[in-house]
């Protein structure tokens, strides 16, 4: 308590303090919406409008979604998707990464810009070749073709930001460990991989709120209702005939929770990757 | 070690990733330049016909509409997001109470899928029982609240709000980031210098954080150019394609109209402009490979 | 560098990619059994040992909502008892996405075997680029030639054989408040003056006129179709769809002259653009809104207290000479060209297409049958008299959207968005409407 009053004896921390609490409550405004819809019937809100006292609270449309609304079957799905496309990423990426920070050759530049100019690409520039890639390698409607894609196309966003981390790495380091006569694979493995870690554990938070949010590649890449990922699955709840918005709202809510959690529990991380990745 | 084996060594790191991504992105990329100049509706052999697609693009109202929205969404994210974002990193920089309320708060817009956000904030916006037009007309503002999603001249703003409102927390992790790598020692210096915190943080904060800002540059110029999540959810580039994007007008004509190659070459158009501003970063960062 | 190692590890990629793929679930091993059908009985060496006797079915449907997905599980349900051998695998994506999605399943090397889909223009499409599967056996043998009504069946054909099965329709009308009526001692309006009369009684009494959400442009097409066919009739209509007659033509302007005049006196909902057609529905439950002309689904959305308060009538007749054209979507199932196991999948259709499938769809959807056989007294009152609604037009359309082309409809659309917000502007976008018809019905 002591510390509390301590810190506000300045009122320019007052003013601060005030300015937070008031930004922090219009951010949160239309999540709390959500959630309170998400308590209410769809009739009752049709009726008394969108903004009106609740009559009545019920958990039935979390039910509604989990159950009617597949979510119980789509979520698993999610994380068989997303999971292996960040380990397949971050793996190969940390490759492509070492290679690019910590050697000189005639291709480096070349490399390296490809992949920062295919990190920028508006991937809806790819959708009609990669459907046919993926059909034609057989992969079209199974999560591997879904895995892959997410995988080679994260791998320019990956690349670029571990590579310029991997080059915050003191190269004495580095030269030390080749002195010794370690291998340049034991050298990514030993002394690379375990000092990137944190970026590598930050980076892998941000694919997944990415890849587990992906909408558009799960509805082109599969047509089984069985592979379909979260938000696809979402998507089947909105039809064009009816749209109970507080199941769908549900539904979102129970959607979004994984990379909420995983947000929370890797924030540390997150903060602590990005110090390094971020500043070259 | 021999000097060839050591040049051998970069690629076979280098293999497998580039190979992926080769047979994954960039192969596919120049197939969407080929297919820009075919016409093809998807089912049967794409036909070649030269530039026939860009002469019509150009020609085409909706493609200015398009690419106007989207320079304006780009100009208003690498400035207002990247503000917002710098200013609530300086404040949550100290140890202060609640902070790390503060920082979820800001950052949880961004967990959340697009198609979520799209999907509240269309309610937030709904005409009359919304929100947002509930309290302007209750507090007296005005007799009858714009309409958010349905005004052509506000439509895109509107859109633009939520995308910043996802942003913000993005550049702030990342701005914090930034400051916590900056030497206290640095700021304490100045200050007994009789440096003021303005002086400071124009001086010596903005200046170390550059790099931090770079990132934070090339991501606003990415995520405005993909902007398409949002508008297809709230408004689908409507009403009359006043909330149009560049991607959304791709994706509109490609799958909902079939025309898989005028899409393409709107497609390549996307990228010719992503390309453009990459540039500059590009050799920004070439700049910096010098000294290296 | 080192071409060699180059290809192996190419080639590496690829084993890689083939083996996860086969690990990945039962659908893959079930669709290349697919390639034995019938001879149930011959044991083969599979992996996943419990499809091994079955064939199975591949089907896509686009009925996300909710009662009619569940009406969907039923009969894929009731189908897969009444065969023990025939395993369905049944996928259910959202109505927009299906629609976005259908060309990828269909050149896909796997194609779904059977596919929900709409008549009309939007079929013949792919009847015309071959994806469609000829299945004028199914009509034979089933006897649909002689229970399905001979517009039905005219529909499914092209060329002498038919790749469609119409399963159910539903009607276009204008929703209207009973309660709401009654109030203010409102008739039904039969003509145009009358309903003008309507929406100015209804307006000075602080009632939105007439309901709309225009959020996806479809339900702004409505207004067009209708307006056009009374103003014009349904043989203009048709044939300004099928890009026959120029959207310059002056009668095609006419049209917008009467729309605007309900634009310009404000009876249309406010901020309509901000809204889905089915948002648009809160204040025509809430009874601030009297009236909303769209297809018979709107049931589907609207509590139950609503419902009973509910009536519709014959959109309002312009020019008495003109014949009467009515909006009546046909929706039902095609099998694709590339279909696995065609046998099974046209036993699956005729189930799909047989009487107790289409009198539990009437029952439990209240969606019209195609197939006579299905028993007329099981209808409901407002079914009977849509029906009679539809029984009394001189000509049936689809619906804007698939009776012209995907292209034609995306313009038109936007351009009746672009009308509603600037009225003022219809001559412009008459004129671009017509250099896109031209350019669209040229490419043909």
């Amino acid at each position: 308590m002591e510390t509390i009053r301590e810190y506000f004896k300045s009122p320019w921390r007052v003013l601060v303090y005030i300015i937070l609490i008031l930004s922090a409550f219009l951010w949160l405004v239309p999540v709390i919406t959500g959630l309170i819809t998400s308590l209410r019937t769809y009739d009752e809100i049709l009726i008394n409008g969108f903004i009106s006292w609740p009559e009545t609270i019920t958990f039935e449309n979390f039910k509604t979604a989990w159950d009617r609304g597949g979510l119980s079957r789509y979520l698993p799905n999610s994380f068989i998707i997303t999971l292996p496309s960040i380990v397949l990423t971050m793996f190969l990426s940390s490759l492509a990464a070492y290679a690019l920070a910590r050697f000189k050759f005639p291709a480096n530049r070349v490399i390296f810009f490809t992949f920062v100019g295919g990190m920028m690409l508006p991937f809806q520039v790819l959708l009609l070749p990669v459907f046919k890639l993926t059909d034609f390698l057989g992969l079209y409607d199974t999560y591997w073709g879904l895995i892959f894609f997410h995988t080679a196309f994260q791998l320019g966003f990956c690349t670029f930001m571990l590579r310029n981390y991997m080059r915050t790495v003191p190269g004495e380091i580095i030269e030390a460990a080749r002195i010794d006569g370690c291998s340049e694979i034991g050298i990514w493995w030993k002394i690379m991989l375990p000092l990137t870690l944190p970026a590598i554990a930050a980076i892998a938070t941000l694919e997944f709120t990415w890849i587990f949010n992906d909408y558009l590649w799960a509805i082109v890449l599969t047509s089984n209702d069985a592979l379909k990922p979260v938000t696809a699955g979402l998507a089947t709840l909105q039809g064009q005939f009816v749209t109970d918005w507080p199941v769908i709202v549900a539904g979102a809510l129970i959607g979004t929770l994984p990379t909420l959690l995983v947000f929370l529990f890797l924030q540390r991380y997150f903060i602590e990757g990005l110090t390094l990745g971020s500043s070259k | 070690m021999s000097r060839t084996k050591r040049d051998i060594i970069p690629y076979l790191f280098l293999v497998i990733p580039v190979l992926i991504y080769i047979i994954w992105v960039i192969a596919p990329m120049f197939y969407t330049f080929y297919l820009s100049l075919t016409n093809w509706n998807g089912l049967t052999t794409p036909e070649f016909i030269g530039f026939k697609n860009y002469t019509k693009l150009f020609n085409d109202k909706v493609f200015y509409i398009s690419l106007i929205n989207n320079l304006k969404w780009l100009g208003v994210f690498i400035t207002v997001p990247v503000a917002l974002g710098l200013g609530l990193a300086m404040m949550l920089n100290t140890a202060i109470p609640g902070e790390k309320f503060f920082k979820m708060t800001f950052y949880m817009p961004m967990v959340l899928a697009m198609v979520v956000s799209g999907l509240i904030w269309g309610w937030m916006y709904h005409p009359k029982g919304g929100l947002i037009n509930t309290v302007i007309v209750s507090a007296g503002v005005m007799a009858k609240g714009p309409g958010w999603l349905s005004d052509r001249d506000i439509v895109l703003w509107s859109i633009i709000i939520v995308a910043i409102w996802r942003q913000v927390g993005y550049v702030m992790v990342l701005y914090l980031a930034g400051l916590k790598s900056i030497n206290p020692q640095l700021l304490e210096a100045a200050t007994v210098d009789g440096a003021n915190r303005w002086q400071v943080f124009w001086g010596i904060i903005l200046p170390l954080l550059t790099p931090v800002t770079v990132i934070v540059l090339v991501i606003s110029v990415i995520d405005s150019l993909r902007a398409f999540d949002l508008v297809s959810v709230m408004t689908r580039g409507g009403p009359a394609n006043a909330s149009s994007v560049l991607a959304n007008f791709m994706y509109i004509e490609s799958f909902n109209n079939y025309k898989m190659g005028y899409g393409a070459a709107i497609a390549v158009i996307l990228f010719l402009i992503s390309l453009s501003f990459i540039a500059l970063y590009l050799w920004r960062v070439m700049q910096d490979e010098m000294e290296y | 560098m080192n071409l060699k190692k180059m290809q192996i590890v190419f080639g590496l990629v690829l084993v890689l990619s083939l083996i996860l793929s086969a690990c990945t679930p039962e659908t893959v091993t079930v669709v290349e059994e697919v390639e034995v059908p019938v001879e149930v009985e011959v044991e083969v060496p599979v992996e996943k040992e419990v499809f091994v006797e079955k064939q199975t079915v591949i089907y896509n449907s686009m009925n996300g909502d909710p009662d009619p997905r569940a009406a969907d599980e039923e009969i894929v349900k009731r189908f897969m008892e009444a065969n023990p051998d025939t395993e369905v695998i049944h996928s259910i994506v959202a109505h927009e996405d299906f629609k976005t999605a259908i060309r990828a399943y269909l050149t896909a090397s796997t194609p779904p075997d059977v596919l929900t889909w709409f008549a009309g223009n939007r079929a013949r499409f792919f009847i015309d680029n071959d994806q469609i599967m000829d299945i004028s056996d199914v009509w034979e043998s089933e006897g649909w030639n002689e229970s399905y009504p001979k517009g039905f069946q005219a529909m499914s054909t092209v060329d002498g054989a038919q790749y469609f099965l119409p399963t159910s329709w539903y009607w276009w009308a204008v929703y209207y408040r009973v309660s709401v009526f009654e109030e203010l001692g409102l008739e039904v309006p039969e003509t145009w003056d009358e309903f003008l009369a309507v929406n100015e009684t209804l307006k000075e009494n602080g009632y939105t006129p007439i309901a709309i959400g225009t959020k996806y442009r479809w339900t702004a097409a409505a207004w067009f179709d209708y307006l056009n066919m009374r103003i014009n009739g349904p043989q203009f209509h048709i044939d300004l769809m099928l890009g026959k007659e120029s959207y310059d033509d002056p009668r095609v302007a006419e049209v917008f002259k009467y729309w605007r005049v309900l634009l310009d006196n404000g009876y249309f909902l406010e901020d309509a653009a901000a809204y889905s057609w089915s948002e648009a529905l809160e204040p025509f439950i809430a009874g601030e809104a009297a009236m909303y002309l769209m297809g018979d689904f709107i049931r589907d959305s609207l509590p139950d207290e609503v419902e009973a308060d509910l009536d519709f009538f014959r959109f309002p007749i312009i020019d008495p000479s003109m014949p009467i054209g009515e909006d009546a979507p046909t929706d039902g199932y095609f099998l694709s060209a590339n279909a696995a196991n065609p046998e099974a999948a046209k036993a699956f259709l005729a189930y799909l297409g047989s009487v107790e499938v289409q009198t539990y769809n009437a029952e439990t959807l209240g969606r019209l049958p195609t197939n006579s056989g299905v028993d007329r007294s099981l209808f409901t009152e407002s079914q009977q008299k849509g029906m009679e609604l539809i029984d009394g037009a001189d000509f049936v359309a689809q619906f804007y959207d698939r009776d012209t082309t995907p292209e034609m409809a995306d313009e038109g659309m936007n351009a009746f968005m672009a009308f509603w917000d600037d009225p003022d502007s219809i001559e412009t976008l008459l004129a671009d409407l017509e250099a896109a018809r031209q350019e669209i019905f040229l490419e043909e």
